[in-house]
């Protein structure tokens, strides 16, 4: 039996992205409170806040409103939003803008009188967005990552990961977490008052994806194992145009949309301009779900690039041109050998944020006592379609709200213990793949479950693809329960990460397939081939999934229209 | 792949913690970065190799490695434009090695405290950001300073961090020069006073190691200078000591 070392806490936090360093934050605002952050990666390093490169929406203008961010959210997100949720965000994202400024230090670019800077992003009816040049996620976790640093109250962990939540055995209340350390593999029991998933989603499981590397929707699926109410898992957005570089991990990388509205052109291998099929009106500037469709219709048809992309050409603008208006954009072709200055790039859409996740309410709690969730954990804020901008909104305001919520209610909750059964049957099945002699190998299935995932369960899907898909994934989670490890080294031991990460994403694609097979309609980023129309009258609902007796039970559960309803268009705010 | 390929040598480390270098041959192709390459060794070679990296796009600054004794981002070098017949890998220095091309950052954040580097409001919680022009002749002097993604690059090629185990290193000064120069920031003198002294800015022999591995193009040199002037003669002004 492995060395297992224990520690306790009021507060144990899962993730070192914009939700967790600021949850941290705020509920170590509240003296006398011992904070646990456990982060997979490095502390604010880690984590798709960090690659936030367009920016944050908040109402600061004056002729901007909060009804407005509302109503382009819950357009946004075709109307399945939690509203109250809603509200939260755009209510609380410009007092976060002025917190990150005038407590972390954080600064955003500014008009020539200078008031902060907003610039438009698609989706929106006036320009809100809050940035930092457009590398404004640095800015924000680099500030971050350091306010929290000097607090001492907060007890980092980096690169732990969690690979069970844990119950006690009495009332089933979360009391903590098993976490691997990665450094050392071995494993650390936090026993904690108040429990937060913050691990920031990451739907990692396609051939194509934008997120961190480390991501591989731990949160959601740990929740789900647990027994928490989840929803909206089929809602998964797709990036129109991320760089292809074949055999490379920069495959993937955002290239931004800024592009397409400078006057990028898209072409397929006959050098057709293919949006004048899918939309002749607004061409290459339609928006993120539309020009996904279009270009892996394209692909798809066999009008696609060697590395199966379509081409982005904005070199008629000269050299010079794109040079000065992307100069990063520039930079990060010529870092992978190619030149959007001079010529053609291959793009791909690519799996970029799921919207669903685990269920909360409007002080983050999940349907399970103890256990909180916010940023791209949680579901609801998103609806059927995150705006760009509403990402990172998201991420830090929830976080936030999760922290003082926390420190608030840990007060006179008893300290539960850990049911010991639990702690061992985690640590048995995150050692499965160093124990097998032989097994299978985990490169091996990863590439099947992203190949599987893109073909039938992506951008464009039907009955009879995500049906085979699920049979599909029956079969890739028994071999993924088989995979062997190298042992040899068991500090820093990537491979075994690997292991952990596949189980977590056929766990979780599982989820996506069956929920994308239940609506049998298309809304936001959710498109059916054979159900091609939104259908307001039997599908402005959610989608809720939890674990049951006989498996996963899906179900639909009506919208929370609290503020407005779109079929009547009535207002009641 | 075109059938081409390179030898890249690997510092490893043995069980019982030494450190020997390995040879492996990889594939080549026209946009393999030190991180495929490193990747493939991986899936292909060797499943111990240890390395670090997360948003694989220069951004989370986790996955610096020197390449034939050069600090670089593993994920934004490209294996073909390394010159030389091999391309030796390995860790950073001033930094304990976990495993292979891990590294601790203990140590580089460590030296970032000494500066206190976390910002203290001057205005307490204003409600409005402030007003400041992008103009301003500081944020002007902050602008050239400001994107460091904290990767530990320069921390690693700087001779002086090895030598002087006080000294705070590029990355902290030049944070420091941001923050002091920040109107915003009410930490005010107190922030000179650990970057004052033999162990401080003065200890920087500006010799540019630090600036010429920046790989986001910074110039940690140029703010120490700066810090040099302005605990020398107190006063600033327009972003310049005076
Ligand atoms: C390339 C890119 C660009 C984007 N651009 C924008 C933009 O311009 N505007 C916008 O609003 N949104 C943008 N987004 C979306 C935005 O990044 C996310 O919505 C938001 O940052 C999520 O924040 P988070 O705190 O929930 O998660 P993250 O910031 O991703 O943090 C998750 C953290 O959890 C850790 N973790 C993961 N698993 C575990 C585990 N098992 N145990 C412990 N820790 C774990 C990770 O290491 C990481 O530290 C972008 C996303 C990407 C990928
Ligand atoms: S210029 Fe100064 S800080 Fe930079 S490497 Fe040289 S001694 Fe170090
Ligand atoms: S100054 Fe440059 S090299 Fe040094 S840590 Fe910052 S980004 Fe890295
Ligand atoms: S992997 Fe993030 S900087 Fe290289």
């Amino acid at each position: 039996m492995r060395a297992v070392e224990t520690l306790s806490a009021d507060i144990l936090i899962l993730g070192g992205g914009g939700a967790g360093t600021l949850a941290a934050l705020h509920a170590s605002n509240r003296p006398g409170l011992k904070v646990v952050v456990a982060v997979k990666g490095l502390l604010g390093k880690s984590g798709c806040t960090r690659m936030v490169q367009g920016g944050y929406n908040a109402v600061l203008h004056p002729d901007d409103s909060i009804e407005r961010h509302f109503l382009d959210t819950l357009r946004g997100g075709a109307f399945i939003n939690d509203q109250e949720l809603v509200w939260i965000l755009v209510n609380r994202a410009p007092q976060m803008v002025a917190e990150l400024e005038n407590r972390y230090g954080c600064f955003f670019d500014r008009n020539p009188d200078g008031t902060i800077h907003q610039k438009p992003f698609g989706g929106q009816t006036f320009d809100r967005t809050v940035h930092r040049g457009d590398l404004t996620g640095i800015e924000i976790m680099e500030r971050l990552r350091t306010a929290l640093l000097a607090r001492d109250s907060v007890l980092v962990l980096e690169e732990h990961r969690a690979v069970g939540l844990l119950r006690d055995r009495g009332q089933g209340r979360v009391c903590g977490a098993v976490l691997l350390n990665i450094r050392r593999g071995t494993f650390t029991v936090v026993q904690a008052r108040a429990t937060l998933l913050a691990t920031g989603g990451g739907p990692t499981m396609y051939r194509m994806a934008t997120p961190s590397r480390e991501k591989s929707l731990d949160g959601i699926v740990l929740a789900y194992q647990a027994g928490a109410l989840l929803m909206d898992m089929e809602m998964v957005q797709f990036h129109p145009t991320a760089l292809v570089v074949p055999g490379s991990e920069l495959n993937g990388a955002v290239l931004e949309e800024g592009l397409r509205g400078a006057g990028a052109h898209l072409l397929n291998s006959l050098g057709e301009r293919f949006m004048a099929r899918y939309d002749p009106d607004r061409m290459e500037r339609s928006t993120r779900d539309i020009v996904s469709r279009a270009c892996y219709l394209e692909i798809t048809a066999g009008r696609g690039t060697p590395g199966g992309g379509v081409w982005l050409d904005i070199s008629h603008l000269g050299r010079a041109t794109v040079e000065a208006l992307f100069p990063g954009m520039v930079e990060r072709t010529r870092a992978a050998g190619f030149d959007l200055a001079t010529g053609p790039v291959e793009v791909c859409p690519a799996a970029h944020f799921i919207m669903g996740g685990v269920v909360i309410d409007e002080s983050c709690h999940t349907t399970i006592p103890g256990l909180y969730a916010a940023g791209e954990d949680a579901a609801g804020v998103q609806g059927a379609n995150r705006l760009g901008g509403n990402g990172v909104a998201e991420s830090t305001v929830f976080g936030a709200l999760a922290g003082d919520v926390m420190a608030e209610e840990v007060v006179g909750t008893p300290r539960l213990e850990p049911d010991p059964h639990e702690v061992e049957a985690h640590i048995e099945a995150a050692t499965g793949p160093l124990r097998r002699d032989a097994g299978e190998d985990v490169y091996g299935l990863l590439d099947r479950l992203r190949e599987l995932m893109w073909a039938k369960v992506g951008v464009v899907r039907n009955r009879s693809g995500l049906e085979a898909a699920l049979a599909e994934l029956a079969e890739l989670k028994e071999r993924a329960a088989r995979v062997k490890t190298q042992k040899a080294a068991p500090a820093f031991n990537l491979e075994w990460q690997q292991a952990l990460n596949l189980r977590s994403l056929v766990a979780a694609s599982e989820l996506v397939a069956a929920s994308a097979l239940y609506r049998t309609e298309s809304r936001g980023a959710h498109y059916r081939e054979d159900f091609p129309d939104q259908d307001d009258e039997n599908w402005l609902c959610n989608v809720t999934a939890v674990r049951a007796e006989g498996g996963l039970r899906l179900e639909k559960r009506p919208a929370r229209l609290s503020r407005i309803n779109p079929l009547v268009g009535e207002r009641r705010q | 792949m075109n059938g081409r390929g390179r030898t890249v040598r690997v510092a490893r480390t043995a069980p019982d913690g030494r450190r020997y270098y390995e040879d492996f041959r990889v594939p080549l192709g026209p946009q393999t970065t030190i991180l495929d390459a490193l990747l493939y060794i991986h899936r292909h070679l060797d499943r111990t190799l240890a390395f670090r990296y997360a948003c694989r796009q220069a951004m989370c600054g986790t996955c610096g490695v020197r390449v034939n004794g050069v600090e670089r981002l593993a994920c934004y070098t490209l294996l073909g434009a390394v010159p030389g017949r091999v391309v030796t890998v390995e860790p950073l220095r001033h930094l304990p090695v976990i495993r292979d091309l891990v590294v601790d950052f203990g140590p580089f954040f460590r030296a970032w405290a000494a500066i206190r580097p976390a910002f203290v409001p001057a205005d307490n919680d204003g409600a409005e950001p402030a007003r400041i022009r992008p103009d301003d002749p500081d944020r002007r002097v902050i602008d050239r300073h400001r994107e460091c993604i904290s990767c530990g690059l320069c921390y690693s090629a700087c001779d002086v961090v090895g030598t002087r185990p006080g000294f705070p290193g590029p990355a902290a000064l030049n944070h420091a020069l941001c923050l002091v120069l920040d109107r915003r920031d009410g930490a005010g003198p107190d922030r000179l006073k650990p970057i004052d002294g033999p162990e401080g800015c003065w200890a920087c022999h500006g010799l540019l190691a630090c600036s010429n591995v920046c790989p986001k193009g910074l110039d940690p040199t140029g703010a120490i200078e700066d810090l040099k002037r302005l605990v020398a003669f107190g006063r600033r002004r327009n972003g310049v000591a005076v």
